[in-house]
């Protein structure tokens, strides 16, 4: 397996907690199903959409710098690392909007439970982006700095690891909280 | 085929899948729709497991906990959609 074992079980925890959050929004929602409709209504898919696709070219970037940096060529890798920070940010700008077009129309956490789960989850999973991307952005630098290669990589795998990861939850939460119901 | 362009089709079909999850979206909810983009999630999330992370190459006990993990959740929000409606 690429990376660190310890990244692995790092990766287990974090999928445990996100299955917690994401089953409770599914329980919540079987009791409360037209608030749910009624307020995913409120989201815009076409967003979603865009903010999916980001958060995917971001990691096809981070595994193309992992096969560059498997041939030794580190440099290479920390242009396609740049690459996946950039499409990471498209994320981070598409997300901010949604949250200040919904704050600007009053729904907030505390608008209703649909609400109060989306704030949650999404704002969780945020954090979670922004630190993927500071992770991204430290092994380019360190990259850049030809500190990784085909026989020294385990870290690097290990910080790209974490940024497929955020993708694995995102592909999960978007269905459930845009679209589904 | 070289590992790049696994890469590239793996991103593409994930690309492929995204867009699908939308347009089943905007067509009228029936339970064969909610699973079908249950499914769509299911795929997308083995894409990744197996594309990106390249846990096909993982011993099977790895493999199976990582592709198992979207299996459970879209079993258990099928069955809050389907069966208590």
């Amino acid at each position: 397996m690429p990376g660190d074992l310890a990244m692995w079980f790092f990766i287990l925890a974090e999928l445990s907690v996100f299955a917690i959050l994401i089953l409770a929004f599914a329980v919540t929602q079987a009791l409360k199903p037209q608030m749910f409709s009624d307020s995913r209504l409120l989201l815009d898919t076409s967003t979603g959409l865009a903010m999916t696709l980001s958060l995917l070219t971001g990691g096809l970037f981070a595994a193309l710098a992992q096969e560059q940096v498997r041939r030794s060529r580190p440099r290479r890798g920390a242009v396609y690392l740049l690459a996946a920070l950039l499409a990471a940010s498209v994320y981070v700008l598409l997300k901010l909007t949604e949250y200040h077009h919904l704050l600007g129309s009053g729904l907030g956490m505390e608008h209703n439970t649909f609400f109060t789960l989306y704030w949650i989850l999404t704002g969780f999973h945020f954090l979670h982006v922004l630190l993927g991307m500071v992770i991204l952005g430290w092994l380019a630098d360190r990259c850049r700095r030809g500190l990784y290669n085909a026989d020294n990589r385990s870290g690097f795998e290990s910080g790209v690891l974490y940024w497929h990861m955020v993708d694995l939850i995102w592909v999960v939460l978007f269905p459930l909280v845009y679209v589904l119901g | 085929m070289s590992v790049s362009r696994v890469l590239l089709v793996c991103w593409a079909a994930l690309a492929a899948l995204s867009l699908c999850t939308v347009l089943l979206g905007r067509a009228e909810g029936t339970r064969l729709l909610t699973i079908a983009i249950l499914l769509v999630a299911v795929g997308k999330a083995w894409l990744i497991a197996d594309g990106f992370m390249e846990m096909r190459h993982a011993p099977r006990l790895w493999r199976r906990l990582m592709l198992s993990w979207a299996v459970i959740l879209a079993t258990v929000v099928g069955l809050t959609l389907v069966v208590f409606r």
